[in-house]
């Protein structure tokens, strides 16, 4: 169980939220047809139950005639006379059987259809649930899918994945275990207490005595239930987020001696934990004993007062559905708290759901994408300011970015380099439109980054990321990434562009090699002529690259620059690079530093400038030399 | 499912050297220990079983009575017996529900005592444990046996064992009172039953299976999405969205199916198990309805017989849920039994001595120390070095060259073996734990802080939080000017939950912590990495003024960090390298000058940043 999970438990609300419940709706109303047939079937299921206390009552007073029925028909209602004759007739025995054996024929097969029936609305509640659910797991991805990069950032991903499957988990709960069958539950109990009263309203009369008592002790214990039960629940996350705090933090504890102190702290919470239990424990066991009392009382004042009111059979029916009108009152503990999680769930996921994508296209038909004033390949800043913080908290925004203007023409190739820190990376992130800018505009083939369609963007712009991220699956897959257009050797040609076809060709199953989680199973030059050969597969007019800071072995880094040349060949290229070496060639230099453009020029331009770069260029060198001693 | 096979093989090497950390437990030494606790409850169950005795008296009783009663109603007795008989039908009813009420709650609360007793002993056992167990053992496992396990034994130990003490009794009642009444009908209405505990069995498995099933349909769900958000860059930089959807929706699609799988099951379940007292009263019905036409059986004796099987629905029913309970339980005991059984390696021995006055004094001697696991490489080799009482002593390095554990093993985190390690003299094996640790203080690298107050976690190491003594330590680590930002100042709860410090902020707060002791031996590693370079200069006088006579070890990634200490080593590959003064160890022309020269020009870059 994970931390986050532990601590969503303490909102513990209401059991029926109609908010909830209206929301949800929508999941169910494709399936509303099976929703429908099941509530339907609970007609019949009603009438099955109904069925074997009739026979045996039938039994005891027809067959066995042990007594004559003393039933008067001044207690019997008009309707349950009438229905009981008619459900009477079906038990007179036809020619071949005797009365008993026809009796026990039809027990046989009310309880059979009984238990088929029960497992069909069994099944057909659980598979509206299952479907329902299974759209909703959907939604949620999608919607996690739409939403922009920097929600990541403040979003643990443990807490997403929590979303779409326990917190539906506990949704689907309710539609097998909880709302449905409470209310089904009810329904029933109506029913019984109605046929009871037609069948003999004065029998019915006191043995329905004890059910205002009854009903004023379950309210009562119920809200005690409650209270004791919500209080664990606080409790208990409390006491898990302290084991998990102390196991996070055992070094500190350690260290500073804390082991006693922490401990009495811990079983004074764990102590109040089981006081609480215990409380609840007495509670639901009044519940339960008191349901049981009355079950017992029932049948001693069916028996006791109702001699002479009513036929033994009808004593047997009496008590019969006394019993199966108790029945739901023992685990209505267990379905409320059921239906509590279920009921958190959803808010949690609905709150998901309800967060807006920060970044969104411009809505369709607006304004089709024009030509662009500028040719394909165009890449302009233009005052642009960013931070990432600035929805976050109102203080000042911490700008990454700021005021940064510059314009790279189709077919040029441009670097920007800088100390860690200094905005190069936002800058990537900012062209290929994962967050937006807060002032300024980024103008792409003559069309605002904004105005154009995320997919459009991603098809003009391709960009190759710092760090190489490999899904599993094959090498194939991981070139193509979902483009089913691009054939076998489509994939091979890019692959061989940035030399990564050797390598590939020596792996076990060549291009159909399962990567192991995360591509761990690659070397880090490998992932990224990986991740090369993707950007060149997928052909677009401009490539943005952040080249990798880690470290590689001298050889392999001969290779990727090699690769790199290839792929900018013929595309307008921006790179972020961290080594000075590999954009000596560069058409412009941008030397970007606090969020500013410092310096720009050629290499050799900056390099007689004696300023930022000029340093720079000296401390790589140095350090690219001390790299070189060391592993020589 | 792919994924999850390589997440397994991609945490083997963690794996195998949890297993050798682990304590071993088998069942029968987590049921043995299990029984410890139920032992301490003896006076519990005790009056439990005698109340479970008198509760299945009363549940054989109310069907009896009910055919008395029945039975003087058709042969017409007089009212007064009829309501006698009915009072003490009535009386045994309401004497039932008292007692099933006593026999419910001593059992169920004793189950609670028992996790209490069992989560404190956890608790403290965590506590005990030293860093190197912690390194085989990921968080989420612990929290699990803490939390799921510790469930599962209470469950085990509830209804667990209020079914399999009580369903069996209730079961010899209810036949021997059928077998008296009328034994081939009983035989009769028994016939069933071997069937349905086959049947249950097999459902029993069959559902063990699919809901394994569908834990694992839940895990590949939970793989796509962790997958899809952890490369969403990716994702949405090549437009990805439509196959991730794909892909989701075939695993969606698949835990979808696997769950309608389970429902077939655990929804045939209880209608079977619904069938077996409808096939007992079939029975009753027609050979006992047959017997009351020959006159051979009372109409009460037939209300008895049907009343019995009701009863005995519920505890039949629960039946297959218990043993799934029993089999969980145990081995969920088993995995509670691992961390319990594991002995603490890091305790006082016997004959450990206080150290009166620390003076602070180190003493290295040819120091070797392994991480525990597989072999390899020793993380510290060979180290000699003595740290006179009251010097400082600068640690430099690369990543990974052990500086961390240099310091680690000085509050003894980290075991070394006898006559590796002195302080004032003293081998460190042979000092109490708690007076070694209060007289010294560590700020470990991750600045860790707990979810409480500011001014409660620099007290942490304190008897109690006094507002002084934070003051002095808030100041001392150049945090009192942060405090203005605070929505809550000292009293802002911090921390997992708490407002988000920033990381300077935290390393500051950490470094409070540590001051507030007043130690006579203060370790920093790498505590000001992402304190700017003024603030961290105001930190090292104030340290200056303070720590003036006290032992400091200072681990840095930044020469300036060390540079005035009395002596500084460098750690390459777990051994000493390089030795001396910044003067000299700058002369020396290694690695430590070479780091000196890259960060005085780094500096002078950030300089010009400045100015422009």
């Amino acid at each position: 169980m994970s931390a986050d999970s532990l601590h969503d438990e303490e909102e513990l609300g209401k059991a029926v939220d109609r908010r909830m419940l209206a929301r949800l709706w929508p999941y169910v109303r494709p399936y509303s047809w099976l929703f429908v047939a099941d509530l339907l079937l609970f007609v019949p299921l009603f009438a099955l139950e109904l069925a074997p206390g009739w026979i045996i009552k039938h039994g005891l007073d027809s067959v066995f005639g042990g007594l004559e029925s003393t039933d008067t028909a001044a207690q019997t209602l008009a309707i349950a006379d009438f229905a009981g004759t008619w459900a009477s007739s079906w038990l007179e025995p036809p020619g071949l059987f005797s009365a008993l054996g026809w009796l026990a024929l039809l027990y046989g097969v009310v309880s059979l259809a009984l238990a088929g029936l029960q497992f069909v609305h069994m099944y057909m509640s659980a598979w509206l649930g299952q479907l329902a659910m299974r759209d909703l797991r959907t939604s949620v991805f999608d919607h996690i899918q739409k939403l922009h990069l920097g929600f990541f950032d403040r979003y643990p991903v443990g807490r997403l994945v929590t979303r779409a499957t326990n917190d539906v988990e506990n949704v689907a709960e309710m539609f097998s275990a909880g709302l449905v069958a409470l209310v089904i539950d009810l329904v029933k109990m109506v029913g019984y207490a109605a046929i009871l009263f037609a069948i003999s309203w004065k029998l019915s009369l006191f043995t329905f005595a004890v059910v205002p008592l009854l009903a004023v002790a379950a309210v009562i214990f119920r809200l005690k239930v409650r209270e004791a039960f919500r209080e664990t629940r606080l409790r208990i996350a409390r006491i898990n987020a302290q084991i998990q705090e102390t196991i996070t933090g055992m070094k500190v504890v350690q260290l500073f001696t804390r082991e006693d102190r922490n401990f009495s702290d811990f079983d004074e919470m764990n102590a109040l934990n089981r006081d609480a239990w215990h409380r609840s424990n007495r509670w639901d066991g009044r519940l339960f004993s008191v349901v049981e009392v009355a079950q017992n009382l029932t049948v001693a004042i069916i028996l006791g007062y109702g001699y002479g009111l009513a036929a033994i059979g009808t004593f047997y029916l009496f008590i019969d559905y006394m019993r199966r009108f108790f029945m739901p009152l023992r685990d209505l503990s267990a379905k409320y708290s059921v239906m509590q999680s279920s009921m958190a769930g959803a808010e949690r996921i609905f709150e998901l759901l309800d967060t807006e994508p920060a970044i969104v296209d411009r809505a369709a038909g607006a304004d089709p994408i024009r030509a662009g004033s500028d040719a394909r390949g165009t890449v302009v800043f233009d005052n642009v300011w960013f931070a990432y913080n600035s929805d976050a908290t109102a203080g000042t925004p911490e700008w990454i970015l700021q005021d940064l203007n510059f314009r790279v023409e189709p077919g040029e190739k441009v670097a920007f380099v800088g100390a860690t820190g200094a905005g190069k990376t936002s800058l990537i992130k900012l062209l290929a439109r994962l967050y937006e800018p807060q002032r300024g505009h980024i103008v792409l083939d003559g069309n605002l980054l904004a105005d154009l369609p995320q997919t459009e963007i991603r098809r003009r712009v391709a960009t190759v990321l710092q760090d190489v991220f490999l899904f599993s699956g094959t090498i194939e897959e991981n070139i193509a990434l979902g483009r089913d257009d691009l054939s076998m050797e489509q994939i091979v040609a890019a692959a061989k562009t940035v030399e990564a076809h050797a390598f590939i060709e020596r792996l076990p199953d060549g291009y159909q090699t399962e990567l192991r989680e995360r591509g761990s199973n690659l070397s880090v030059g490998q992932r990224q002529l990986l991740s090369f050969a993707r950007a060149v597969a997928h052909g677009a007019d401009i490539l943005v690259l952040d080249e990798a800071t880690s470290s590689i072995d001298t050889e392999t880094e001969v290779v990727i620059q090699r690769a790199v040349q290839k792929l900018m060949q013929g595309r307008t290229a921006i790179a972020i690079a961290h080594r000075l070496s590999t954009i000596q060639d560069m058409d412009r230099i941008y030397v970007l530093h606090k969020g500013r453009i410092q310096e720009s020029g050629t290499h050799d331009e900056l390099l007689a400038l004696e300023g930022f770069y000029y340093r720079l260029y000296r401390l790589q060198y140095r350090a690219e030399q001390v790299r070189i001693q060391a592993t020589a | 499912m792919m994924a999850a096979r390589n997440n397994e093989a991609a945490t083997s090497d963690a794996g195998q050297i949890a297993e050798m950390r682990r304590g071993r437990s088998s069942v029968s030494a987590a049921l043995a220990r299990l029984s410890h606790y139920v032992r301490s409850n003896s006076r519990y169950y005790a009056i439990w079983s005698l109340i479970t005795l008198g509760y299945v008296g009363t549940f054989l009783a109310v069907p009896l009575l009910t055919g008395r009663v029945v039975e003087a109603i058709t042969d017409q007795q007089p009212a007064d017996a009829i309501v006698r008989l009915s009072l003490i039908l009535a009386g045994v009813g309401v004497l039932g529900g008292i007692l099933r009420y006593y026999s419910r709650v001593l059992v169920f609360n004793a189950a609670r005592t028992i996790e209490y007793q069992i989560r404190a002993d956890l608790f403290a056992h965590l506590q005990r444990l030293p860093q190197s167990f912690y390194f085989g053992w990921r968080t989420g496992d612990l929290m699990s046996r803490c939390v799921n396990d510790l469930n599962s034994v209470r469950m085990l130990l509830g209804p667990g064992l209020l079914s399999v003490v009580q369903t069996p009794i209730l079961y010899i009642g209810a036949l021997a009172v059928m077998f008296y009444m009328d034994w081939q009908l009983a035989l009769l209405v028994l016939v069933p039953y071997p069937l349905f505990i086959l049947l249950a069995r097999a459902f029993g498995k069959s559902m063990y299976r699919w809901s394994i099933a569908v834990q694992e349909g839940l895990a590949d769900l939970s793989n796509q999405l962790q997958e899809t958000i952890s490369g969403i860059a990716v994702v949405k930089t090549y437009a990805m969205e439509g196959v991730t959807r794909m892909r989701f929706g075939k695993a969606n699609d698949a835990l979808f199916r696997r769950h309608l799988k389970l429902v077939r099951i655990s929804g045939a379940m209880p209608a079977i198990t619904g069938l077996l007292p409808s096939m007992g009263m079939l029975i009753i019905l027609w050979v006992g309805g047959s017997r009351i036409l020959d006159g051979r059986m009372t109409t009460g004796d037939f209300f008895t017989f049907a009343m019995l099987i009701y009863q005995l629905t519920f505890p039949t029913f629960i039946m297959g849920w218990v043993f799934s309970l029993i089999q969980r339980g145990s081995a969920a005991m088993q995995r509670v039994d691992e961390v319990l059984a594991t002995e603490p390696s890091i305790a006082d021995r016997p004959d450990a001595v206080d150290l009166d006055d620390m003076r602070g004094e180190i003493e290295f001697r040819h120091l070797t120390f392994s991480y525990p696991g597989p072999v390899r490489e020793p993380a510290l080799c060979d180290i000699t070095l003595t740290v006179p009482s009251g010097s400082t002593l600068g640690i430099v390095g690369p990543v990974g060259a052990g500086k961390s554990t240099l310091a680690s093993v000085i509050p003894r985190l980290y075991e070394v073996e006898d006559g590796q390690l002195f302080i004032d003299g003293v081998d460190v094996n042979r000092l109490k734990i708690l007076g070694l640790r209060s007289n010294i203080a560590m700020v470990p690298q991750d600045s860790f802080l707990f979810s409480m107050t500011l001014a409660e976690n620099v007290a942490y190491g304190l008897p109690e939080t006094d507002p002084k003594q934070v003051a002095v330590a808030v100041e001392r680590a150049q945090l009192a000017k942060d405090l203005a930002e605070l929505p809550h100042g000292l009293a802002t709860v911090v921390g997992e939950r708490g407002v988000m410090l920033s990381g300077g902020q935290r390393q500051r707060a950490a470094l409070a912590r540590a001051l507030a002791l007043d130690p006579r031996i203060l370790i920093l590693d790498d505590t000001l990495s992402s304190v700017d370079a003024a603030t961290e200069q105001a930190i090292q006088r104030s340290l200056d003024e303070v720590f003036a006579g006290r032992t400091v070890v200072c681990i840095s990634h930044r020469i300036g960090s060390v540079r005035d200490c009395d002596q500084i080593i460098v750690l390459e590959d777990g051994r000493i390298s390089e030795q001396g003064t910044h003067a000299e160890l700058l002369l020396a022309g290694g690695f430590y000058a070479r780091t000196a020269r890259e960060q005085a020009l780094e500096e002078e870059l950030d300089g010009i940043g400045e100015v422009a």
